[in-house]
């Protein structure tokens, strides 16, 4: 046997309290009186209907001893190993996403979930186990199964919400796991999970078909939020010098709501602007800056709602510079005209290029086979380089189905009314996406191969008629943008949060310094090749900046997700089409009283004890 | 000199009442109570055939003349009551504020002056006999008439109470002892440890009209002592351990009531009539009151 509470032996030191009181001679005082008869017939009368009648031979001390020791040891929880029968599990899966740190509950939906889990930890029967799940920006385990109701607690206190999206299916699934049984060929359900959130941003269209036996414990209200939820930093087109910021803002409340927007440079405000917001709409703000050097834009939304983590969004911008592209063509006019047209390009054109191509930012392989293959970024058209596709097709005027306009590179292109007179098709490689797609094959896959972006379009534009379309120079300005290794750069500071950091370095370096934003440092080794770090704690909002020797980098970790600035609690969970889920705002829940029983029987007692004392004073 | 036991204005006012004897005295003195005896007084009782011998003065002439016969007329003989006073002296009476025995004095001058006063032969006997000098004992016994009642009252207030007793032993005595049956006052506190009933059986056996009354110190019906106690016992030295405290108050005064009625329901069950009274009661109000209730006289 052993014992939960061991500590509550400590209440043994009452033991030997009890004996003194027993050990201790009662002082009489001697009283002369006319007679005892009177005396001798009341203690008769007294003594034949008192329970204490055997005060004298001490029953009543090892009376009180062994109830004594019974409730110290009932206080310390006595348990037996292994002789239990099976008891159903419940796993208590906290939603630690962003939206849970609204304050729509004092103090807040996360804090409000706690205590309704700590109720559910309270109210465990003895031979119930429990675990708890934190769903933040990845599913940690913080407590496994148990009947250890103080362990529970001590897990469930070292929670804390994050500000990432919601990731609650990975926690159910991590769950689901622990509630099935293997009974045969079935899986047999052996426990509840008990999810505490505010159903905000749930998308649990995977888990329709696993029938789980959750149960939904909803904190929160409808809210007030308005949030930012995408940031663009772009060149200005009519003066150079200028960066405009492009913010979309969304109002996730039912009321109408007005704010400030600031717009900061390197915490400096440069530029405030008035929004209103109509109820549940979104809206895109404009701002400028005059951009002198490299620095983190910050836009900000003044004004107090339930949500703080969504009204902050920060990128770093470089200093437009000019892109160098290098063309290696036989000849396309339109194809030059086109990169030329592209806004600070400086184009060289050349059949062939055996120097080092480092110099160039783009490199556009035109119908040629370089006799250097080049190390930097490709533009590469109507080429088959070695090593890149397993199956190469040609196929004479194949369509194009469809192609994906969500891709930066294009973006506002359209391909409807493009022809082709002939294509080479090739199966998505494992480095890149088909951005157009011709029936089942890929025309143009953009991807990345040794940490270069590579563009490779299947099919000659001169066999085409795209050249004559407005979507062709929109396509070479987006495909020279995304090439652009300073926008790639630009692109790899601005993360979400909880996707890790990735630096890359020219020189090996052994290791690198992370600040974190509220300004604690963590030292990160780097990988075996000594170029990259990764660095995965990014569950805060916030500028983290990396040192690796004298170069520094600063990544701006943003939420910049619409569903979690959505932050209505739901009702109800939906899985799928058919299957859902609805909160339970009040269950019974059984709750363990033999301690107060216990306590309640000792202060009794102590009472008797005492009322006994003051009766005969 | 001692404290008159009696005031003069309570002892006019006693002059009043007069004994209640419930039968007829069995006296061979002459007294003022109505015997069985046929003897000289006014009241006529009966008749009965001459024989030669009788007081010719006795004879109804009247009838002698309508029958012929000689009859000769019975008058109803008067005769004294012995009233009996048993006043416990022991140790144990002794306590109390005021004392029992000082309150068991009173009542016993006021009996004995009652009875004195109707004509009646008293004797008082103080239990135990230790507690009386000779000279007291032959002071207080067959005192008969109102001039005797001074000294009577006088001896009577210079007793003492101390020592032990058994009021069985005494009352077993007493009764053995008495010549003539009467009225039997027994005053005591009637807490002996050997019991009282065979004492009052032996009285009662006797042909006594006897009245028991109970005197009990205030303290004794409701202790004020509390606590861890060790009580001796005042004619025994007997010692008690005993815990009372204030929320045992009522049990303590059960116990004590149910004494009382035990002693209450055996004197009813032999014909004797009891009285328990607290000395901390006024002397006025038992005498001209509860007294009177109870048929000791009117």
């Amino acid at each position: 046997m052993s014992f939960l509470n061991p500590i509550a032996f400590l209440f043994a030191f009452t033991l030997p309290a009890v004996v003194l009181l027993y050990l201790l001679k009662k002082r009489r005082k001697t009283k002369l009186v006319s007679s005892t008869v009177l005396w001798q017939r009341y203690l008769a009368d007294t003594q034949a209907n008192s329970p204490f009648q055997r005060f004298r031979n001490h029953a009543l001390m090892w009376l009180q001893l062994l109830l004594l020791a019974l409730a110290v040891g009932a206080l310390a929880r006595p348990y037996w190993n292994g002789s239990a029968g099976p008891s159903r599990l419940r796993v208590l899966v906290l939603d630690g996403s962003a939206s849970m740190q609204s304050t729509d509950v004092r103090p807040s939906r996360f804090e409000a979930a706690r205590t309704q889990a700590r109720a559910w930890i309270d109210g465990l029967r003895d031979n119930e186990q429990a675990m708890i799940l934190l769903a933040g920006a990845v599913t940690q385990v913080k407590q496994s199964p148990t009947r250890d109701k103080s362990a529970l607690r001590r897990a469930l206190d070292s929670c804390a919400a994050s500000d990432s999206r919601t990731r609650l299916v990975e926690a159910l699934q991590t769950a689901a796991a622990f509630t099935y049984e293997k009974k045969g060929e079935e899986n047999q359900v052996s426990g509840e999970i008990h999810l505490f959130s505010d159903g905000a941003s749930v998308d649990l269209g995977e888990l329709a078909t696993k029938n789980l036996p959750l149960i939904y414990h909803q904190v929160g209200s409808e809210g007030r939020n308005l949030g930012i939820v995408s940031m663009d930093v772009r060149a200005d087109a009519e003066d150079p010098t200028r960066r405009l910021v492009l913010a979309n803002l969304v109002n996730a409340s039912s009321v109408h709501e007005r704010a400030q927007v600031e717009l900061l440079f390197s915490n400096q405000v440069v530029e405030t602007k008035s929004v209103e917001m109509p109820p549940t709409n979104s809206s895109a703000v404009l701002l400028s800056v005059k951009q002198t050097s490299d620095g983190v834009l910050t836009v900000r939304l003044v004004g107090a709602d339930d949500l703080s983590v969504d009204n902050t969004a920060s990128t770093y911008s470089f200093l437009p510079r000019p892109v160098s592209i290098l063309l290696l063509t036989r000849g396309n006019r339109f194809l030059e005209k086109g990169l030329r047209s592209v806004p600070r390009a400086q184009v060289t054109t050349a059949a062939d290029w055996t120097g080092p191509s480092d110099a160039f930012d783009v490199v556009v392989i035109d119908r040629v086979t370089p006799s250097i293959w080049p190390s930097t970024s490709i533009l590469a058209i109507d080429v088959q380089p070695q090593g890149w596709f397993t199956a190469v097709t040609t196929e004479k005027t194949p369509p194009i189905v469809d192609w994906n306009h969500a891709h930066p590179v294009l973006r506002h292109v359209n391909l409807d009314n493009v022809d082709l007179a002939e294509s080479q098709l090739v199966d998505p490689p494992s480095w890149g996406v088909s951005l157009a797609q011709s029936q089942q094959k890929a025309l143009i896959i953009a991807g990345e191969r040794e940490r270069k972006r590579v563009l490779w379009i299947g099919f000659d534009p001169l066999q085409s008629n795209w050249p004559l379309r407005i979507s062709f120079p929109i396509f070479l300005a987006n495909a020279v943008e995304w090439l652009n290794p300073a926008t790639q750069q630009t692109a790899d500071l601005l993360l979400h949060v909880g996707e890790p950091i990735r630096y890359t370095s020219r020189q090996a370096i052994q290791s690198a310094i992370v600040t974190r934003p509220d300004g604690t440092s963590e030292t990160v080794i780097a990988q075996k090749d000594g170029h990259e770090i990764f660095y995965g704690a990014t569950d805060r909002v916030g500028i983290y900046s990396v040192r690796a020797g004298t170069n520094r980098a600063t990544f701006c970790i943003n939420l910049l997700n619409l569903a979690e600035s959505q932050i209505a609690s739901r009702t109800n969970l939906v899985m799928g089409r058919y299957a859902g889920v609805s909160s339970v705002s009040t269950r019974s829940a059984p709750s363990e009283q033999w301690r107060w029983w216990v306590a309640g029987a000792l202060a009794l007692l102590l009472f008797e004890w005492w009322f006994y004392h003051k009766r005969t004073a | 000199m001692a404290e008159p036991l009696l005031a003069p204005k309570l002892l006019r006012q006693l002059e009043q009442f007069q004994l209640q004897t419930g039968r007829r005295a069995r006296s061979s003195a002459r007294g003022e109570r109505r015997s069985k005896a046929h003897g000289q007084s006014v009241e006529f009782a009966d008749y009965r055939n001459y024989v030669p011998g009788d007081d010719l003065r006795y004879l109804d002439w009247n009838l002698y003349g309508r029958l012929d016969r000689l009859f000769l007329k019975l008058y109803e003989e008067e005769r004294e009551l012995s009233v009996s006073i048993f006043l416990d002296a022991s140790e144990s009476m002794t306590f109390g504020e005021p004392s029992k025995f000082s309150c068991a004095q009173k009542i016993a001058a006021a009996i004995g002056y009652v009875s004195l006063c109707g004509f009646d032969r008293v004797t008082l006997s103080a239990l135990p006999d230790s507690a009386v000098t000779p000279a007291q004992r032959s002071a207080l016994r067959s005192v008969r008439g109102k001039k005797s009642s001074l000294g009577f009252l006088q001896s009577l207030s210079l007793l003492n109470a101390g020592g032990m007793m058994s009021l069985n032993d005494s009352l077993r005595r007493a009764a053995l002892e008495s010549r003539q049956p009467g009225v039997a006052i027994v005053l005591s506190d009637f807490l002996d440890p050997t019991g009282y009933e065979v004492g009052l059986n032996t009285l009662a056996g006797r042909g006594f009209r006897i009245h028991a009354i109970q005197v009990l110190a205030p303290d004794e019906l409701t202790p004020t002592h509390t606590g861890d106690l060790r009580l001796m016992d005042s004619e025994t030295g007997a010692e008690q351990e005993v815990t009372f405290g204030r929320y045992r108050l009522k049990s303590y005064q059960r116990a004590a009531q149910n004494y009382i009625q035990r002693l209450r329901e055996f004197c009813r069950a032999r014909g004797l009539s009891f009285l328990s009274v607290s000395s901390g009661t006024p002397v006025e109000e038992l005498l001209l009151k509860k007294f009177r209730e109870i048929g000791l006289w009117g």
